[in-house]
């Protein structure tokens, strides 16, 4: 779907006022500021108690972790043009229920061998999307159910326990706290590996030669490829970044779960999806960024804190939520366009 | 050398046939294999429950396949489905089928109009609305019923649910005919008027479109429209035949209608496709399905092989178009004086040294 | 040209299609396989015993129990009365005792041996991968063929699953309804076809209750009524009667277990004790980081007022909870959960779970097919058949072990 726009825009239609700027920048914080604001509000109204404790900050970081994990890694396929890869819950559920069978040789060798399940399904993505050009929503969907089948028929329809499958007691427990295990008795781990894959996949994005040569790929794959970039290689690797985030996730859920099983991990592919979008990568490619990805998860998770507050029931919160979704794009959406800077 | 090009143009135009009509030829070739080999699979019991399994998602499909026609996406249609057979059949203690189903009908056009407007007004991608009304939508759902699915309890209730399943003509029943006159309908209005050939201007190429006077905002309104309008038909028929209507009847339909619909042959880059061919992807599937559940197979069986046949159907395309690319811009006069250029330096070199 | 060629391909498939049809005939009936003599074929199958059968935790698969529920007498209004009252879901708790059968096939009085049964679920979990070995086991001894269908909780696919399976004629369906709401359909058609048919597990709406022959399956509210007076004695065990509020994690909505597992104790309590305030109710579903986001948003709403959750499953709700609780170092709640399942047995043994009922999984599959055979055999077949009630605490949860999911 290459089309290319229409010329030049008339730059006196062009508004480059300090807020659409700062929208466009960090605009994703903005949302979030603006959220607890109102939550801080409802508070002192009384509509709702014990939002601005910190037990309640703590609990919205933990209830978004695993999404984080996963949406930072799904960000670099948006970024560079491929909309999303829908493959990601099974991927998931794929390698945590690896990592449980595997929990009998150890604890090393089951997070090893997840992680080797992880990156050949994210290489299948990657040589099908980079390198033949199949289209990605419909090709990653055709993976998530060729490794949903896969792990059915395998497992035979069953689910395994961590705590029978482990060689060792050690192994087990360990395995139990790849999601339970706490610093200081406060941070959960998902939150520290969050924290840390946000830290590190910002600087792959910002700073290094990857990076930038996936951005121009995204933002515009011909150029990018006339220009000397071996796009097909940026895309593998971003795909495969994706996959192994979602291999962390699955872990993560899996360990949650206690349970190896084919559901795990369901719905995670739209939930990361609308993170990443409401964080400012925009689908089109080449423009965001993953401390953007960060807040667009902290939003979710926020929103979803004051309404449960408010006693909203869960439905509700679905409408809500995806009325907030429409209107965030939009405005982001708006604001670039209204400063040139929209090149879909 | 005359008869050397004829037969490689006959063996290429074979090739493109097959190719251009491979999904009736997968539906002939699924069809036989279960006919011989199903159990009980050619009684007409069985071949009607096939067509009437089919009338809800063919239904969907059609305005799906027009979305993909002209490019964009509509991932709200399984919401739509399940939300026309709510207040179809909700509704209709109240005021009656007559009145709840063209409401329900409404309902799913007007969802259908805001999906265009926000796509073509506001300029956000069709991805993102479509994601985020399906979500509106399914907590739309849940909140008017509180939870609860609906069932009709008025004596009558199954009169209507009898009518619509009772066989008129052998394998047809009222339901499946409302099925396929919207998509005859709707295959001749796209391949056969100027308005419908429009939309696969508009997918081709939404700039030329436009600048050839097609005023594609509209068009692409009127797609979302219609999407919402046979998604709507399909899941209102649907909860009237079961005289009931639960809470996620449409949920598993999105997936199935794409990968249906891109089987078929509709591809997501827009101005090719159709609805005929979306139809009879449609039937392949639920023959399929059918013969596996003839065979006593589970559900890991039938979720592996959709997965096997659309990465196949997929990656055919890509390789097709990767091998296209690959030669797109190749003048093959230029190659051949290239080749002539070459020999003929071969033929001087071989003179010098003999 | 294109345009040409394809219209006629579709005219000849279309062709090629109904000379077909009437080539292949209108629907066959095919043959039970019998022993040879019909007689013989009852003698043996009466012989068969399955009370000896074990599901996999080492619990007999099928208990006979004598004494069925005492069931009150209909009020004239149930909707009428306050949801509090146990009454008022009369319909929903005592379906089936009150139907008016009609068309019920009679038995064939043949014995069960070689009979053809269409086993329907519905939907892939291993709970129904438990249920459906119950089945087979008991099938396998009488010899019964056997076929399981799963649609993966898609309606279209299980009325498609229906018809497929009318299509058959077997001798008997067993069926578990997606839907409270869209049973009745389903099991007219089946009662139409003039096949018998046998519901199960999840309660259906009365109206469908007229056209099986029984059903089978947990007393899902019975066992919660036991529960929550459990759970009440505890709780005032622990912390008095004073300020007792307690929060309810539903399950799926519109389903029999939404209504037994959370209005359930709620009637019950109302009456026994009622001291005990019901704080919220939700549906987060079926996902331990929701649940877990749940309940802690709960603690920060109601703090220390909360004292007990009740929870419609005890294996991914059951650890949620727990994530929760034990983060905000809340280890003063009780809680209850209907279960069984490893899960949530395991959460019982750490001392973290109170309570959770018994329902086992292969006895659910194996009583609907124990009592097809019974049905086969000519006996009498009440309308409504409740499987065993247990609840299991810490003190006798090792017996159940290995678990069945």
């Amino acid at each position: 779907m290459e089309q290319t726009k229409l010329a030049a825009v008339d730059s006196r239609l062009l508004s480059h006022s300090i807020v659409n700027r700062v929208f466009v920048t960090i605009g994703v914080y903005l949302i979030a500021i603006v959220l607890v604001v109102l939550g801080i509000v409802l508070q002192l109204a009384g509509a709702i108690n014990n939002f601005l404790t910190a037990q309640n900050m703590l609990n919205i970081i933990d209830a978004v972790s695993m999404l984080g994990i996963v949406a930072v890694g799904m960000a670099f396929v948006t970024y560079s043009g491929h909309y999303a890869d829908l493959s990601v819950p099974t991927t998931m559920a794929m390698t945590g229920i690896v990592a449980v069978e595997m929990l009998k040789f150890g604890f090393v060798v089951a997070v090893l061998s997840a992680l080797a399940v992880g990156f050949v399904v994210g290489l299948i993505n990657a040589i099908a999307v980079g390198k033949f050009r199949a289209n990605p929503i419909i090709w990653t969907l055709a993976v998530n159910y060729m490794s949903l089948g896969v792990i059915r028929l395998v497992w035979v329809n069953k689910q395994i326990y961590p705590d029978m499958t482990a060689s060792t007691v050690r192994a087990s427990e360990m395995f139990d706290a790849i999601f339970r295990l706490r610093f200081f008795d406060k941070i959960a781990l998902p939150v520290v590996m969050m924290i840390i894959l946000v830290i590190v996949l910002q600087f792959v994005m910002r700073r290094t030669k990857f990076g930038v040569q996936l951005k121009m790929t995204g933002a515009a794959r011909t150029p990018a490829r006339f220009s000397g970039i071996n796009v097909e290689l940026m895309i593998a690797i971003a795909f495969i970044i994706c996959a192994l985030t979602a291999t962390v996730g699955g872990l993560a859920v899996t360990s949650l779960n206690k349970v190896g099983a084919w559901y795990n991990g369901e719905g995670y592919e739209f939930k990361a999806v609308t993170a990443v979008v409401i964080g400012g990568v925009t689908l089109a490619g080449g423009r965001g960024s993953i401390i953007g990805v960060l807040g667009g998860v902290l939003v979710i998770g926020i929103l979803n804190n004051i309404l449960t507050l408010l006693g909203v029931g869960t439905f509700s919160q679905d409408m809500i939520r995806g009325a907030i979704f429409i209107i965030v794009v939009f405005v982001n959406a708006r604001s670039l366009r209204k400063m040139g800077r929209d090149y879909e | 050398m005359n008869n050397q090009k004829r037969t490689r143009i006959g063996r290429e135009k074979t090739l493109v046939f097959i190719d251009r009509n491979r999904i009736f030829l997968l539906f002939g070739v699924v069809f036989l294999f279960m006919a011989i080999f199903g159990p009980r699979f050619m009684t007409a019991y069985n071949l009607t429950t096939i067509m009437r399994t089919t009338a809800m998602n063919a239904t969907a499909a059609i305005g799906f396949t027009m979305i993909l026609i002209i490019a964009q996406l509509d991932l709200s249609i399984g919401t739509i489905i399940t939300f026309a057979g709510v207040v179809g059949l909700g509704l209709k203690e109240y005021i009656g089928y007559g009145g709840s189903v063209p409401i329900a009908i409404l309902a799913g056009c007007g969802i259908g109009l805001i999906n265009g407007l926000l796509v073509t007004k506001a300029k956000i991608s069709s991805f993102i609305v479509t994601l985020g009304m399906l979500t509106i939508l399914q907590g739309a759902i849940y909140t008017i019923t509180g939870g609860n699915s609906i069932s009709l309890s008025s004596p009558d209730a199954f009169a209507v649910s009898d009518w619509l399943s009772t066989m008129m003509i052998p394998l047809i029943t009222p339901r499946v005919i409302i099925t396929l006159v919207l998509v005859a309908a709707f295959t001749v209005f796209l391949r056969f008027t100027r308005i419908g050939r429009n939309f696969y201007m508009v997918g081709g190429n939404r700039q030329t479109a436009w600048l050839a006077g097609i005023n594609t905002d509209l068009y692409t309104i009127m797609t979302f429209v219609i999407s919402g309008f046979t998604a709507a038909v399909g899941g209102v028929l649907f909860a009237m035949e079961g005289a009931a209507a639960t809470l996620n009847l449409g949920d598993t339909s999105l997936m199935y209608v794409i990968s249906a619909v891109i089987i078929g042959g509709t591809a997501m880059s827009g101005g090719k496709g159709g609805v005929l061919k979306s139809f009879f992807a449609i039937l392949t599937l639920d023959v399929l399905y059918n013969g596996i559940i003839l065979f006593g197979l589970g559900n890991e069986v039938k979720i592996f092989i959709a997965g096997i046949i659309l990465a196949a159907v997929v990656l055919y395309e890509a390789y097709t178009r990767y091998k296209h690319d690959k030669i797109v811009g190749q003048r093959s006069e230029l190659m051949k004086e290239v080749d002539q250029l070459k020999e003929k330096l071969r033929a001087s070199r071989r003179k010098i040294a003999g | 040209m294109k345009r040409r060629t394809t219209v006629f391909f579709t005219l000849l498939l279309a062709l090629a299609l109904t000379g077909a049809v009437y080539a292949g005939g209108g629907g066959e009936a095919t043959e039970t396989e019998t022993t040879a003599g019909g007689m013989s074929n009852l003698e043996k199958s009466l012989a068969v015993d399955t009370t000896g059968l074990k599901s996999e935790d080492g619990q007999p698969l099928i208990i006979l129990q004598e004494k069925q529920r005492e069931v009150p007498a209909r009020p004239s209004d149930p909707d009428a009365l306050p949801e509090d009252d146990p009454l008022h879901w009369w319909d929903i708790e005592f379906a089936g005792w009150n139907a008016n059968k009609t068309n019920i096939p009679e038995s064939p009085n043949d014995g069960a041996i070689g009979k053809r049964i269409v086993f329907i679920v519905h939907g892939d979990h291993p709970w129904t991968t438990a249920c459906t070995l119950g089945a087979q086991k008991i099938a396998d001894a009488y010899d019964m063929e056997f076929k399981p269908l799963s649609p993966n909780w898609d309606l279209a696919v299980q009325n498609q699953m229906i018809d497929q399976a009318i299509n058959e004629q077997p001798d008997m369906i067993l069926l578990i309804p997606l839907d409270a709401k869209t049973a009745p359909q389903q099991a007219r058609k089946i009662n139409q076809a003039g096949i018998p048919l046998i519901l199960f597990n999840t309660l259906p709406s009365a109206a469908a209750m007229d056209y099986c022959i029984t059903w089978t399956g947990p007393d899902d509210f019975g066992q919660f009524r036991m529960l929550s007076r459990v759970w009440a004695d505890e709780m005032k065990r622990v912390h008095g009667t004073a300020d007792v509020g307690v929060a309810y994690i539903q399950h799926a909505p519109g389903g029999s277990p939404y209504f037994a597992r959370c209005w359930g104790p709620i009637s019950e309590l109302s009456g026994y004790a009622s001291w005990v305030e019901t704080l919220d109710k939700q549906a987060p579903m079926f996902e331990a980081d929701k649940s877990m986001q749940l309940v802690s948003d709960w603690l920060t709403r109601f703090g220390d007022d909360l004292k007990g959750i009740c929870a419609a499953d005890d294996s991914a709700q059951a650890l949620g909870i727990f994530e929760a609780l034990e983060k905000a170092g809340r280890d003063d709640v009780v809680v209850i959960a209907a279960g069984n399942s490893k899960v949530g047995m395991d959460l019982v043994k750490e001392g973290k779970l109170f309570a959770i009922t018994y329902q086992t999984a292969e006895g659910d599959g194996a009583l609907a097919v124990q009592t097809a055979a019974d049905w086969f055999n000519g006996k009498d077949i009440p309308p409504v058949k409740y499987l065993p009630k247990h609840i299991i605490t810490k003190k006798d949860v090792e017996e159940f072990y290995p678990p069945q999911w």
